[in-house]
């Protein structure tokens, strides 16, 4: 197991390095000047060299390279043209903020899914099984965008059972930083009516983003759990007279579950790329909206860091799946 | 502010007692629209945009939502307002010139003061106008050729003298951009050789009308009416403004229709019109100094060709052009927008007229058409996207095709930055920084090529020369002229299609007061003074 984690880390740590490289190639060979673009549309030739001086990009490429590399062991992501700011300082209030939205979508899909898949293999062609057809080729089908405008449409605008967008009401001050997670932060804090409209906030980008993972954890989970219910030892289980609640629950979903646990791995990880969408139409304040704006300035420093962050989160969450993996099913232990 | 939090809790236990999360209904009673916000009993106007403020700093930067937020917290000599814009006193309340145009000296008024308590005087003008100069961004290329550092002179507390190093006409058209910052306050935050920088980012030092209430980075800004503004209230009634973040227009329109927003600057045509019928909205279109044009590449491969130019210039749909705007949106008839001082209707701008189109192709090196252009736009601006579509149309009786390219903003400019690389057509928006003709001149000069708005390679010496003489000269019945023939000769070398000058759509809640516009104002760009609420 140890031996396992050792290789992987050491694989990831390669990974990392080459994303690096790519990204950073890419960046410099688009052919947007950032200095330019800093410095304003009217500005004279020698202000745009002054911008490109103070951020170093007048520096040979291979110099700006390993400058890049090495400012990221001591922590330093580089600085956005943008904002004028540290890329690190910028992050550390958009990503939490993303994080938050992410972990109650993926907590939402399992919640409402793994049940889901479960009565639909049970009782199949019941109208669960029908509503989970429906969700789950809607949730393949429907591009999380679109998904987004309608519920902020109907459920915002329409009905008025939720705000239109942002993480609290204009005029309520966030709780102090903590984890900068504001739910987690106002619990802390005991700010129980700033915890529940930030929780008010979350409902509709949280299900919007959630709707892609519900619905691969239902298909998943159902097909799963029909032929796990097919196999012999459940016939023998039933014939033992075991309760059918327990024989689904603890002999069936256990098995069931392996092949779920990845694709909710999975889900997470590309949950965080999915926030770029569903942030702009909530104006949800996160490092997905931050990558925008940094895209669409030619921002290079801050567009590294997040495809840096996104493809870390990315291949952590699968290293930990495979740990979760090993230690739920003995037989892959020896193969890492 | 209670009240409000348990409003919201409200709504969503009700909420999740609906999406079936098994939590039982209180009875809380749905709200109606919420209007504007009140805050411990004084209102607050709620203003949508879609562009963050990247930065406070009145020598760093200015944008739309930038210099929206400047203009709130700074004052400036002078003030654009009005329609046509005209430059009125401010700090400064009278200034004189002398003859030869290379000498100005201000009179401050007296009694004004920055948000400190400080009080605005010479020695304020002279430190923010050498902060500018010295620090050569935002700003600083408007006057950097023309004044240095030692320039300015502090003549007593109240009067300041700039020496320019040679005449400049539209000198005064300028400074309203020019924003004043408190010494002292920018010197207590001075961090290094940073010149108070990074502090400014988020932070201010100014005299004007609202002070800096919250700086909520990606999310919003508020700012809190000064109760004792040195130049009164403006008829302003309200507590604060605070700037919103709304990225999405049908957000927008959505925030508007529910009141959670009093002013929206950024619907499409389209919505504009949706909003315009709704009860308790209202909207108005405010005309602009912003051109819209289809700049050919006069360098490029085809395009160096005046008679394929023209050739495509009359084969273009102008009234199509005015129609994707659903009409709010009138035509050019000169290089200059209206509003522009000295402006002509220049005779004989190019309108549809496929006859004189295919003349011009004959005389052109390709007179039977057979050749491909590019039109090069901003991915994701639909109305850039649909010109390409009525151009791919109106060339086909010329036997000439169109190929579109989207790009994003920084690799256009990029592309745009070359003869080499620039396409034969580039979808373009320019406004101008002020009123004075010099300010759309000089983007026919050379210097200006490779700029978003110089992407034409314009060559024409005579005209270069015209605008350097106009605008060393001082009299403005020497320069009218030369301005009128500077328009009627870029009309006929057609280095661009002029296209039109599209309206501003605001709109916003029956019960805002106050709201006023100037053209010389960015898209999107407001002026908070005076702002208030009539119920």
């Amino acid at each position: 197991m140890l031996q396992m984690i050792g290789k992987r880390s050491i694989l990831m740590l390669g990974m990392l390095l080459g994303l690096l490289v790519i990204t950073f190639s890419i960046s410099h060979i688009a052919p947007g000047d950032p200095a330019a673009l800093a410095a304003g549309p009217d500005a004279t030739q020698e202000m745009i060299d002054q911008v490109r001086e103070e951020y170093g990009f007048d520096k040979p490429l291979v110099e700006q390279f390993v400058i890049y590399v090495g400012g990221i062991f001591e922590g330093d992501l580089g600085r956005s043209v943008y904002t004028t700011r540290p890329v690190a300082q910028d992050l550390m209030v958009y990503f939490p903020a993303t994080l938050e939205l992410v972990i109650y979508s993926i907590l939402f899909a399992i919640i409402l899914g793994v049940p889901m898949g479960v009565i639909s293999a049970v009782k199949q062609n019941g109208w669960v099984d029908n509503l989970v057809r429906f969700v789950s080729s809607s949730g393949v089908g429907l591009p999380m965008f679109w998904l987004g405008l309608m519920l902020q449409l109907y459920f915002g605008l329409q009905l008025g059972w939720f705000p239109l967008g942002g993480r609290l009401d204009l005029m309520t001050d966030p709780p102090t930083t903590i984890t900068g997670m504001y739910t987690i932060d106002a619990l802390l804090t005991l700010k129980f009516n700033v915890f529940f409209e930030a929780l008010h906030h979350m409902v509709l980008p949280a299900i919007a983003l959630s709707f892609p993972a519900l619905a691969s954890i239902v298909r998943v989970n159902r097909a799963e759990m029909i032929e796990t219910l097919s196999l012999d030892y459940m016939t023998n289980a039933r014939a033992q007279g075991i309760s059918k609640f327990r024989m689904i629950a603890a002999y069936a979903l256990k098995n069931a579950m392996l092949p779920t646990l990845a694709i909710i791995g999975l889900r997470f990880g590309w949950m965080l790329g999915g926030t770029v969408l569903i942030e702009s139409v909530f104006d949800w304040p996160g490092v997905g909206l931050y990558a925008l704006q940094a895209v669409t300035a030619s921002d290079f420093e801050p567009v590294m860091a997040v495809t840096l962050i996104l493809g870390a989160w990315f291949m952590l969450t699968n290293f930990l799946i495979d740990i979760i993996y090993g230690i739920l099913d003995p037989r892959v232990r020896g193969r890492a | 502010m209670k009240d409000m939090s348990r409003r919201s809790f409200g709504r969503l236990v009700k909420a999740c007692a609906v999406a079936g999360l098994a939590v039982a209904s209180l009875g809380a009673t749905m709200e109606p629209a919420t209007a504007f916000e009140r805050v411990d009993g004084g209102k607050v106007l709620v203003i949508a945009g879609r562009q963050p403020v990247s930065t406070l700093d009145p020598s760093v930067k200015y944008n739309a939502s930038i210099r929206t937020l400047q203009q709130a917290l700074y004052d400036a000599l002078v003030k654009y307002d009005g329609n046509p814009p005209q430059v009125k006193p401010w700090l400064a309340e009278s200034w004189e010139q002398s003859e030869d145009g290379k000498t100005w000296i201000f009179k401050l008024v007296e009694g004004a003061k920055f948000h400190s308590g400080n009080p605005v005087n010479a020695e304020a003008i002279k430190y923010s106008f050498t902060r500018t100069l010295e620090l050569n961004k935002g700003p600083s290329w408007m006057l950097s050729d023309f004044l240095k550092p030692e320039g300015i002179v502090v003549v007593d507390d109240h009067t300041v003298q700039f020496n320019l190093e040679k005449p400049y006409a539209a000198f005064l058209s300028f400074l309203p951009w020019w924003y004043i910052m408190d010494p002292a306050v920018v010197g207590a935050h001075v961090e290094g050789d940073d010149y108070g920088q990074k502090w400014l980012t988020e932070n201010e030092a100014g005299s004007g009308p609202y002070k800096l209430k919250r700086f909520d980075q990606g999310t919003l800004y508020e700012v809190e009416r000064v109760k004792d503004y040195w130049k009164g209230d403006g008829g302003s009634n309200i507590e604060g403004i605070v700037y919103k973040l709304i990225r999405e227009t049908s957000a927008q329109r959505a925030a508007l229709m529910r009141g959670e927003a009093d002013i929206v600057l950024d619907l499409s045509p389209d919505e504009f019109d949706q909003v315009a019928k709704a009860k308790g909205i209202k909207t108005s279109t405010e005309p602009a100094l912003t051109a819209f044009g289809l700049k050919f590449n006069t360098k490029g491969k085809y395009m160096s060709d005046k008679n394929l130019r023209k050739a495509v210039a009359h084969a273009f749909d102008y009234d199509a052009l005015v129609a994707i705007f659903n009409g709010k949106a009138v035509l050019q008839t000169s290089p200059f927008t209206d509003d522009i001082k000295g402006k002509i209707d220049v005779p004989g701008i190019p309108r549809h007229d496929v006859e004189k189109a295919k003349e011009y192709l004959a005389k052109s090196q390709w007179p039977e058409g057979g050749i491909e252009l590019e039109y090069v736009y901003v991915q994701g601006l639909e109305v850039e996207r649909l010109m390409g579509l009525v151009l791919i149309d109106n060339l086909k009786p010329l036997n000439i095709t169109l190929k579109m390219v989207p790009l994003t903003w920084p690799n256009l400019v990029a592309r745009g930055s070359k003869p080499e690389t620039a396409a034969d057509l580039m979808a373009i928006f320019a406004t101008p920084v002020s009123v004075d003709p010099d300010a759309v001149a000089y983007q026919y000069h050379p210097d200006s090529w490779g700029k978003y708005y110089g992407t034409h390679f314009y060559d024409n010496p005579k005209v270069t020369e015209l605008i350097e003489k106009a605008r060393y000269t001082t009299d403005w019945e020497e320069r009218a002229p030369m301005y009128a023939e500077i328009q009627k000769l870029i009309v006929e070398d057609q280095p661009e299609i002029f296209g039109m000058m599209r309206k501003r759509l605001v709109a916003y809640r029956d019960y805002v007061t106050g709201f006023s516009y100037t053209p010389v104002r960015m898209t999107s760009e407001v002026d908070y003074y005076g702002l208030g609420i009539g119920k």
